[in-house]
């Protein structure tokens, strides 16, 4: 039973309401469009990542703006070309790039894993505002 | 489809670069070269059918880039259709 229909009902039994007026409001109820749910599945998927960094240099006193946008299609096309790296340069890779900071398995890049990635940068937004430096960085999906 | 044209900006210069034309420049580069670099990736056990297959996609997937450095004196501006 709907919270509707038993609030009615409940209306009815303690009296608020004749039997003729609760039969008219369900008969509304019954009329009323059911309430439409945002499916997430339904959602459009993102087709740029947006990257907008807004700053003002301090020495000259002017605004800087960087306004970048990668379509998705070469993230997972980069993503499938790394997956055809021989299993052999994984090692090399791994510690070229752990010399300089990032420690990353190579091997775990999978077309697989980002799509999921992909599914879900669909909500993200990170926004970073820096007032003391006056820099403002946006990363999004549109 | 593979872009087909670009557009770079360097301040007030302005350069509208027909993409097309430089595919069908490289093409014959291309044609000649594909056999030595399926032969390399042969040797590195990488199916070169999948990797040129990538790189076909990668090169069809930057339609769309967009990347725009404006300052107040300077902007450069790098557009992929």
């Amino acid at each position: 039973m709907s919270e509707n229909r038993k609030q009615i009902l409940e209306m009815l039994a303690a009296g608020k309401v004749n039997a003729t007026e609760a039969e008219d409001l369900l008969a509304a109820l019954d009329s009323a469009p059911a309430p439409t749910v945002a499916d997430p599945a339904t959602k459009p998927k993102p087709k740029y990542l947006r990257v907008v960094v807004d700053s003002l240099d301090k020495k000259h006193d002017t605004p800087t703006k960087v306004n970048i946008r990668i379509p998705m299609q070469l993230l997972r096309a980069g993503v499938r070309l790394a997956g055809l790296i021989p299993a052999a340069a994984h090692a090399h890779l791994n510690d070229a790039m752990k010399e300089r900071g990032i420690p990353f398995d190579v091997s775990q890049i999978k077309p697989e894993n980002l799509e999921e990635i992909i599914e879900q940068l669909n909500d993200l937004t990170v926004d970073v505002d820096e007032k003391h430096d006056n820099v403002q960085v946006r990363v999004f999906c549109e | 489809m593979i872009p087909l044209w670009a557009t770079i900006q360097i301040g007030k210069f302005r350069l509208w670069l027909p993409l097309l034309l430089i595919w069908i420049l490289l093409a014959p580069i291309v044609l000649l070269l594909t056999p030595v670099v399926a032969i390399v990736l042969l040797a590195v056990r990488v199916n070169p059918i999948k990797t040129f297959g990538m790189l076909y996609n990668i090169l069809r997937a930057t339609r769309g880039t967009y990347i725009e450095v404006a300052e107040a004196r300077e902007t450069v501006l790098i557009q992929i259709h």
